[in-house]
């Protein structure tokens, strides 16, 4: 269709003036103003220690600003790490007790980050740094798995259906409360099994 | 069904015959040929596909690791570590991250990818100075 209509342009030699034109007018501008429109990350800048800059102190700058923006977290859920942010929906394969509509506080925390900095735990962080809230929407089954082992001219042959329970969760909000190295006393391991 | 004679039950082989072979031609919807159509031809794939789609759930687990350590040392090249090198580096400073968060990190933040392989640097390094000491 498109090429249909530039031939039928291409017939008057005015119109083809015209449609270099615009073809000159569209081609890629290298100008400075072009290049602030596009939005690229800055490499990264690693802080030195001795310089009397302290990277905590700026991350608890940034915590208490509301500056760090949009978090992303890794949680440990049912034996599982998962990669979240805030509106994400996981599934969890295998029983779990919790029910639909049951709002959740995720607390095996293994890694916060954000735009301009990441908080990893060694393992997890520590409790109440990360605020994680989730809500179960649903509760089903998966699809049916065929478990069907033969042995051919054995006489050998054995069908089983399985059917494992799931659990849907969305992610409603990722959180800092508290400034990093603040509850020193309060270890994450002393709660937490693994 | 209702059988009128004790004769009758012993010889009944299951459901009807055209019921039976509807459940397997419906599982071979798609095979190739007359494999689809002709039933001692459909069973035989049939039997086949469902042994194969058992074993490979073991097999896709396998391949899924595979291709995150591909991703996870992929990630690695622009920060001159090898990937038994990270891995060891992350867990001697207890970092229990696995290998598929570890290559989402690689593939989606990798702000975050560099800074954990400079901990793993790091570890590296420190090991690196205790021998020379010994030494």
């Amino acid at each position: 269709m498109f090429l249909n209509k530039l031939i039928n342009i291409a017939r008057y030699p005015n119109n083809v003036n015209q449609l270099s034109n615009l073809f000159q007018r569209c081609l890629i501008s290298s100008t400075p103003a072009a290049h602030n429109k596009l939005t690229v990350n800055k490499p990264l800048e690693f802080v030195d220690l001795k310089e009397g800059k302290d990277p905590v102190q700026n991350v608890n700058k940034k915590i208490q600003n509301s500056e760090a923006g949009r978090l992303f977290a890794v949680v440990q859920l049912c034996g599982k790490q998962f990669k979240i942010t805030q509106g994400d929906v996981i599934m969890l394969e295998g029983f779990w007790e919790p029910t639909n509509g049951d709002q959740l506080r995720l607390e095996k925390v293994l890694l916060c980050g954000s735009q301009d900095f990441t908080l990893v735990g060694r393992p997890i962080l520590q409790k109440g740094l990360v605020d994680i809230q989730a809500t179960i929407i649903e509760k089903s089954l998966s699809h049916t798995r065929t478990h069907f082992k033969y042995k051919k001219r054995k006489q050998y042959r054995r069908i089983n259906f399985q059917r494992s329970p799931t659990t849907v969760l969305r992610i409603n909000s990722i959180e800092i409360n508290n400034s990093v190295d603040q509850n020193e006393a309060q270890k994450p391991s002393d709660n937490v099994f693994f | 069904m209702v059988f009128l004679t004790a004769l009758r039950l012993t010889r009944a082989r299951g459901p009807d015959e055209w019921w039976r072979k509807r459940k397997v031609f419906k599982l071979a919807a798609f095979f190739y040929g007359r494999r689809r159509n002709c039933y001692s031809l459909a069973i035989r794939s049939l039997h086949r596909a469902l042994v194969y789609a058992t074993k490979s759930r073991a097999l896709k687990k396998m391949d899924l690791i595979e291709l995150w350590k591909q991703r996870i040392s992929g990630g690695l090249e622009s920060h001159g570590l090898e990937y038994w090198q990270f891995m060891d580096g992350l867990h001697k400073s207890n970092i229990q991250l696995n290998r598929k968060v570890l290559a989402d990190l690689a593939a989606f933040e990798p702000a975050t990818f560099e800074s954990l392989s400079k901990i793993a640097l790091d570890v590296k390094e420190a090991e690196n100075d205790e021998n020379s000491n010994k030494n």
